[in-house]
C-alpha cells in the first residue's frame, strides 16, 4: 500500500504529489513559452505545447484534466487577448486552439474512463468470481495470474501462490499425470473432476476446465466441488451401509404402504418363502393367519392415523404351508414423501417351541419328583407306624429302656427323612411359581408365641423375645410361620447349651419394612458360606458341622423363596463362634395386585 | 361297640401295619386292599370313617370318595385321605367337602390317633 500524505482534509499518495508537480510545472512553462512567443512576435505559436500537461492529467485524472485543459484554454485565450488583439484572424486561430485543448481533453477523458471501467469490470469479474481463475504456462507450468478465490480455496497466501508451479497443485501423481494427458491433447476441455492438494496437504476436489489464450498461456478455471464430494461420498457410504445393515440382518424388515408391500429384505423371503416378485405389490395381511387377522392393525394413513402397536405377535401362513410366528414392531415412516410403515419381524416360531418345550420338560421333571416323593413316603410309613407302636407301649412288646432310646433315634431319622422330601416337593413347587400367599392381617408376638410354644423352644434355649404387642403384620401368615420355625430351629441346631436367642422387633418411621430378628450364641457362619447357605442343599462347612448337627438342608432356600415372594428379603449378621443373626424384612404394605 | 374304621389301601405292608395301629387305638379295622372291593364294604359295614389311599388301581381314591359321595347313604361318612401323594391340600381345598380331612403318609401314631379322634367326636 502506498504512502499518503493528507492536505487540507484529504489524502494525496506521494505519486498523485508528484505528478501533480509534473503538471502544474509543464502547465505554467506552457503559459510562460506561449507568452515570450506572442510578446516577441515569433511567427510561430506553439500551442500544441499544451497538450502535454493537457494529456497527462487527464491519462492519470480524467476530470480534473478536462478542468485543466478548460484552465489552460482560458490562460492562453487571455495571452492572446493581450497579444493578438485587434487581429481578427489571430484571434479567431487562437479561439479556435482553445477550443481544441477542451475537445481533446474530453476525447481522452472519454476514452480513459471507458478503459478504466473496462478493467475496473475485468477485474472485478477476475477477483470477485466464483470460480477460481489462473493462468500458467503450458510449458513451465508456471502460474502468471491467480484470483483470491482460488487462493483461499487452496490456503495459499499471494506470495506463496505466486512461486508455485500449476502441476505442484495436484494431490498425487496420478491426478497429476492424468491433468498431463488431457493437456496434451490439446484440446480445450471442460469439467475434469481431480483433486488439488491444500496448503496444509490435504485433498481437495476441484473441477477444472481451460483454454488456451495467446502463446503458451492457459487460463483455467477451479470450481470448488470438495463438500458436494465429500457429501456424496458420506451419502453414498450411508446407502451402502444401510443396504448391508437391511439385506444382511436375521431380522425381517418389510414396508408397507397403504398396506401393500414396497419392501422386504432377504430375511423376510426366507422366513415366509415366497420370492420377492410374489410380495411386492401385495398386501401383508394376505400371509397373516386367518385367525390372527382380526388383531392384524390397519396400516394404511399418515401420522394422524390410528397408532399403531409398538409390537405384536402374529402367526404368518409361509408358502409351504407351515405356520410361522413372528413378532412384530410397527413404526410410521415417511417414505419418497408417503406415509408409509415399517415392519421390523422377529422370528420367534422356535422361541415358542422351546418354550414350550422348556414348560413341558418343567412338569415332567416335577411330576418325577411328585412321583418318587410318594415312592420314598410309602415306604416310611411302615418303619414309622412300628417304630412308635414299640415306643408307645414299650412294656407290650418287651422293649427295654436301652432299646427304647435306640428305637427313639430311629423314629427321630425317619421323621428327618420325611422332612427333607416334604421340603423337596415345596421347593420343586416354589419353583413353578405356583404357590399363591394367602395375606391376611395377625399380631406377628402373637405368631411367635405360638411357633415357640409348639416347638417347645423354651426347654431348648434361654429365649428373649422383645416384640411390641401391638405391631401387626399383612402377610401370609403360615408361610411367615414356617419360615421363623425353622430360623428358631437352626438357632437351635447350630448352637451348643447354654442357648441364647433373642427374637427382637424394628422399624423406623417411614420404613416400608417390618424387620424381625432372631440372634442365637451359635456356631456361626464365615463370608465364604454366607452366599451359599440360602442355596438348595448347601449346608455350613457340610463335612464336619453336619456330624455335630442336625442337618437342616432346604429350609432356609426355602425361607427366602417365601419371603421374596412377599416383596422382602432376608440378611444375615454373623461372626464365627459368636452367633449369627437372621433378620427378616417384609413389607409393610402388601402388594397391590396380592389376593385377600 | 366301638367304630369301624375302613382302610382302603393296596399297599401290603401298611394294610397290615394298619390293622396294628387302628387295633392299638381300640377300635375295629376293616381291611380292603381294593377300591372297588370296597365300595361294597362301605353299603355293607357302614363304617365310622375312611382312611382312603389315593394312588390305587382299579379306580384310584378320587374315584372312589366322587362314588360313595353320590350314594345318599354313604355321602355323610367322614373320609380321611391317607396318602404318600404331594399337594393333596390344593386339591381337598377345591373339593370343598367339610367330612374331607388329610393325613399325609408318613403319619406318626400320635397324629393318626388325634386325626381319627377328631373326625369321630364330631
Amino acid at each position: 500500500m502506498e504512502k499518503t500524505v493528507s492536505i487540507a482534509g484529504r489524502s494525496f499518495t506521494h505519486t498523485d504529489i508528484v505528478r501533480f508537480w509534473v503538471i502544474a510545472s509543464l502547465a505554467i512553462s506552457c503559459i510562460f513559452i506561449t507568452s515570450i512567443s506572442l510578446a516577441k512576435h515569433v511567427e510561430t505559436i506553439y500551442a500544441q505545447l499544451f497538450y502535454f500537461p493537457i494529456l497527462y492529467a487527464t491519462y492519470f485524472y480524467p476530470r480534473k484534466g478536462l478542468f485543466l485543459s478548460g484552465a489552460c484554454a482560458v490562460a492562453y485565450e487571455i495571452l492572446a487577448y493581450i497579444y493578438v488583439f485587434p487581429d481578427i484572424g489571430g484571434m479567431l486561430y487562437t479561439t479556435g486552439q482553445a477550443i481544441l485543448f477542451v475537445l481533446v481533453a474530453a476525447v481522452v477523458m472519454y476514452f480513459t474512463e471507458k478503459v478504466n471501467l473496462s478493467e475496473a469490470r475485468y477485474r472485478s469479474i477476475f477477483e470477485n468470481s466464483l470460480l477460481g481463475i489462473v493462468l500458467f504456462d503450458q510449458n513451465s507450468f508456471s502460474v502468471q495470474l491467480s484470483n483470491t478465490r482460488l487462493l483461499k480455496m487452496l490456503g495459499y497466501d499471494t506470495d506463496e501462490f505466486a512461486k508455485m508451479s500449476f502441476a505442484d497443485l495436484f494431490y498425487s501423481r496420478e491426478e497429476q499425470r492424468k491433468f498431463f494427458e488431457l493437456l496434451g491433447s490439446s484440446q480445450d476441455i471442460t469439467s475434469f473432476e481431480t483433486r488439488f492438494a491444500t496448503k496444509g496437504r490435504a485433498p481437495f476436489y476441484v473441477n477444472l476446465s481451460w483454454s488456451r489464450l495467446n502463446g503458451n498461456i492457459v487460463s483455467c478455471s477451479v470450481i470448488d466441488i470438495n463438500q458436494r464430494k465429500i457429501a456424496e461420498m458420506a451419502a453414498e457410504e450411508n446407502s451402502y451401509q444401510y443396504k448391508q445393515v437391511t439385506e444382511s440382518s436375521p431380522t425381517s424388515i418389510i414396508i408397507l404402504r397403504e398396506g401393500k408391500i414396497v419392501y422386504l429384505n432377504p430375511a423376510f423371503r426366507k422366513f415366509s418363502g415366497f420370492t420377492e416378485e410374489e410380495l411386492l405389490g401385495s398386501e401383508l395381511a394376505g400371509i397373516v393367519h386367518s385367525d390372527d387377522l382380526k388383531a392384524f392393525p390397519d396400516t394404511s394413513g399418515s401420522f394422524d392415523a390410528k397408532p399403531l402397536p409398538v409390537v405384536e405377535e402374529f402367526r404368518f401362513r409361509t408358502k409351504s404351508g407351515d405356520i410361522r410366528l413372528g413378532a412384530l414392531f410397527f413404526t410410521r415412516i415417511v417414505r419418497r414423501g408417503e406415509p408409509a410403515v415399517l415392519i421390523n419381524l422377529v422370528d420367534i416360531t422356535e422361541r415358542e417351541h422351546l418354550k414350550e418345550r422348556i414348560k413341558q420338560d418343567n412338569e415332567r421333571r416335577r411330576g418325577i419328583i411328585s412321583t418318587v416323593a410318594h415312592e420314598l413316603r410309602t415306604p416310611l410309613q411302615p418303619i414309622m407306624g412300628y417304630l412308635n407302636l414299640l415306643t408307645e407301649d414299650p412294656k407290650a412288646y418287651g422293649v427295654t429302656d436301652e432299646t427304647r432310646a435306640i428305637l427313639d433315634r430311629c423314629a427321630k431319622s425317619v421323621d428327618r427323612e420325611r422332612q427333607i422330601i416334604n421340603q423337596m416337593l415345596e421347593l420343586s413347587v416354589l419353583d413353578a411359581g405356583k404357590i399363591p400367599l394367602r395375606y391376611t392381617r395377625f399380631t406377628i408376638s402373637d405368631l411367635i408365641r405360638g411357633i415357640v410354644d409348639a416347638g417347645g423352644y423354651v426347654t431348648k434355649a434361654e429365649l428373649a423375645i422383645d416384640i411390641p404387642q401391638e405391631v401387626v403384620f399383612d402377610a401370609d401368615e403360615g408361610k411367615l410361620s414356617i419360615v421363623i420355625d425353622s430360623m428358631l430351629s437352626n438357632a437351635v441346631n447350630y448352637s451348643k447349651p447354654p442357648r441364647k436367642i433373642r427374637i427382637s422387633y424394628s422399624t423406623r418411621p417411614g420404613d416400608a419394612y417390618h424387620r424381625l430378628a432372631i440372634q442365637d450364641n451359635g456356631i456361626g457362619i464365615t463370608e465364604a458360606q454366607l452366599d451359599e447357605i440360602f442355596e438348595p442343599f448347601q449346608l455350613p462347612d457340610s463335612a464336619s458341622i453336619s456330624r455335630k448337627y442336625d442337618r437342616i438342608g432346604l429350609s432356609l432356600s426355602i425361607a427366602k423363596k417365601y419371603i421374596q415372594m412377599h416383596g422382602g428379603y432376608i440378611s444375615v449378621d454373623s461372626v464365627v463362634n459368636l452367633g449369627s443373626t437372621f433378620t427378616i424384612h417384609i413389607p409393610k404394605q402388601r402388594p397391590a395386585e396380592a389376593p385377600e | 361297640m366301638s367304630h369301624k374304621i375302613l382302610v382302603v389301601e393296596d399297599d401290603q405292608p401298611i394294610l397290615e401295619l394298619m390293622d396294628l395301629l387302628i387295633r392299638k387305638l381300640g377300635y375295629e379295622p376293616v381291611l380292603i386292599a381294593n377300591g372297588v372291593e370296597a365300595l361294597e364294604s362301605v353299603t355293607a359295614d357302614h363304617p365310622s370313617v375312611i382312611l382312603l389311599d389315593i394312588m390305587m388301581a382299579p379306580i384310584n381314591g378320587w374315584e372312589f370318595l366322587e362314588r360313595i359321595r353320590a350314594n345318599p347313604s354313604t355321602r355323610e361318612i367322614p373320609v380321611i385321605i391317607f396318602s404318600a401323594t404331594p399337594q393333596l391340600e390344593e386339591k381337598v381345598a377345591e373339593l370343598n367337602d367339610p367330612k374331607l380331612s388329610i393325613l399325609q403318609k408318613p403319619v406318626k401314631f400320635t397324629d393318626l390317633k388325634a386325626g381319627i379322634e377328631r373326625v369321630i367326636s364330631k
